[in-house]
């Protein structure tokens, strides 16, 4: 679905990320992990063309996308929920969802199964979307990214900040979304209970470069945590 | 009481003239944050189409359809100004997002250019527009008379708040425009071509610019100037009434016209100046942020 090879990243100047290959399988929950700052965010903006990607390869479902502006990789198929959830603040819950919705679908724009999977946005539709919890804006950046109707979803750090019960939720959701919708995700997170219930293969990274991969249930969970917290 | 509802009319007048001077600006500056200091020469460009369709009108055609030349004005002097505009933000702005200081600076250049090119082109001496026969003379209720040219801008200011309150707010454009000021990269990433939503709403500001010069065209004559002498008023009512809200301009510019005439009607011209600097001070000493601000949970705001 998704494949990254020897694709160098640059954060204003200085280059993060050296010569990256990473492979993301049609239909899987793929996730990468590592400690702070060894460019995991990085690779994601990268795959959504936020930052500088000089040299190597995206592709898409074969296609090269390397080149193509960040709104146009969007309408080629990939969801993005950044880091932080960037939800934009001023706007209600709906007008933040009706942003990804074709406008020629009017009122129908919005998919069915988006209030089905988070009922809490259909009850706070009117409310504003900075004055939402963590939890909700983290749902509504999943909706929203949901409402592009992408062919895979990539989620930043969808743990962070956020209370365990509603990290069980959205994990729920996410499955669901990956088994009912057939969509492919990829999940950068560090909270490493979250990603190794949720995902079928993992990739740990380690200063710009995956120094561990494999299937999640062929992966020692000690090897992991003793890799990340060394 | 004559003198009273004569205060509250100029007062009226030149808060509508200040904030058709302002709509742009609070598009361009308060929406967009770039600080184009061409703005005041694109309201002189305004204001010389008019000037240019008016000369046109009077060679080509009949003296009986010479009236309708403002009509044809409005429309060019927002079409002039709306491609100017354009071609500004894709050669200059757009390389300069994020960089305040920078595109101040070439800003100004451009202003000082446009202004020279004025005086090359249509000399020093400033060049008068005849207001069309239908904006002469004034309605009077009783004692109080109420001048054409003056209503006329206050109801062009009516329609354009309207027009850009539309835009803003309730079309699914201004969704986009609102989506791409407050976070560029998340709008983006919903698919939202931001190039040209960025180019589209400087335009427009331009453009809004281009009609205000078409309107104070019509109250003195039009110089290389004439931009500068509205521009500083519009900075402070867009930044007195809170930088990216409408409402907030509109209450600058109200603030600042009701105030000048007011204080200026008790004392003289140069006092009402100095006192309006002195509440701009003070407001902003209280709500640096201006009167109307936007309030979120979101932290990086």
């Amino acid at each position: 679905m998704l494949k990254i090879s020897g694709m160098d990243a640059y954060y204003g100047e200085s280059k993060i990320i050296p010569s990256l290959d990473l492979d993301v399988e049609k239909g899987k929950i793929v996730c990468l992990i590592g400690r702070n700052g060894v460019g995991k965010s990085t690779t994601l903006k990268s795959i959504m063309g936020l930052v500088k990607t000089p040299a190597g390869s995206i592709k898409l479902d074969g296609e090269e996308i390397i080149k193509v502006p960040t709104y146009n990789r969007v309408k080629k198929g990939i969801g993005y929920v950044p880091q932080g959830r960037d939800i934009f603040p001023q706007m209600t819950v709906y007008e933040n969802l009706m942003l990804g919705a074709n406008p020629k679908n009017g009122k129908e724009g919005l998919p069915p199964y988006i209030y089905e999977l988070f009922p809490i946005l259909e009850k706070f539709e009117k409310r504003r979307g900075g004055d939402l919890s963590g939890g909700q804006q983290q749902q509504l950046a999943i909706a929203r990214a949901l409402v592009l109707q992408p062919k895979i979803l990539i989620l930043d750090e969808p743990t962070e900040g956020i209370q365990p019960s509603v990290i069980q939720d959205i994990g729920r959701a996410i499955r669901r979304i990956n088994s009912e919708l057939g969509l492919t995700v990829l999940i950068v997170d560090q909270y490493l209970e979250f990603v190794l219930g949720i995902s079928d293969y993992i990739y740990l990274m380690e200063k710009g470069e995956i120094i561990l991969k494999g299937k999640t249930s062929e992966l020692d969970a000690d090897e992991v945590q003793a890799k990340m917290t060394h | 009481m004559v003198q009273f509802i004569n205060t509250i009319f100029n007062g009226l007048s030149l808060s509508s003239i200040i904030l058709l001077t302002s709509l742009g600006l609070a598009i361009t500056f308060g929406l967009m944050r770039v600080i184009n200091m061409a703005h005041g020469e694109f309201l002189m460009i305004g204001a010389y189409v008019t000037y240019i369709v008016q000369e046109i009108f009077v060679k080509i055609f009949p003296e009986s359809l010479f009236s309708l030349y403002y009509f044809a004005a409005l429309i060019a002097a927002f079409a002039v100004t709306f491609a100017l505009g354009a071609l500004m933000e894709h050669f200059i702005i757009s390389r300069l997002y994020g960089r305040e200081i920078d595109s101040l600076l070439a800003t100004w250049g451009i202003s000082i250019i446009l202004q020279q090119a004025a005086r090359s082109i249509f000399g020093m001496q400033g060049v008068n527009v005849k207001a069309p026969s239908f904006l002469n003379g004034g309605v009077s209720i009783g004692p109080c008379t109420f001048s054409h040219n003056r209503l006329f801008i206050l109801v062009l200011v009516a329609f354009c708040l309207f027009i850009v309150w539309f835009i803003m707010y309730k079309s699914d454009f201004g969704k986009k425009m609102r989506a791409v000021m407050q976070n560029r990269a998340m709008a983006q990433c919903m698919g939202i071509n931001s190039k040209r939503v960025d180019m589209i709403t400087f335009s427009l500001g331009s453009g809004l610019a281009g009609l205000a010069g078409c309107s104070v065209a019509l109250l003195g004559s039009i110089d290389s100037t004439v931009g500068q002498n509205y521009i500083v008023n519009s900075f402070i009512a867009v930044v007195l009434g809170g930088v990216g809200k409408l409402i907030g301009t509109v209450f600058g510019s109200s603030i600042i016209g009701f105030a000048s005439i007011g204080i200026e009607n008790y004392t003289s011209a140069s006092i009402a100046k100095a006192a309006i600097l002195i509440i701009i001070i003070i407001v902003l000493q209280f709500r640096p942020q201006g009167l109307f601000t936007t309030k979120s949970r979101n932290l990086d705001e």
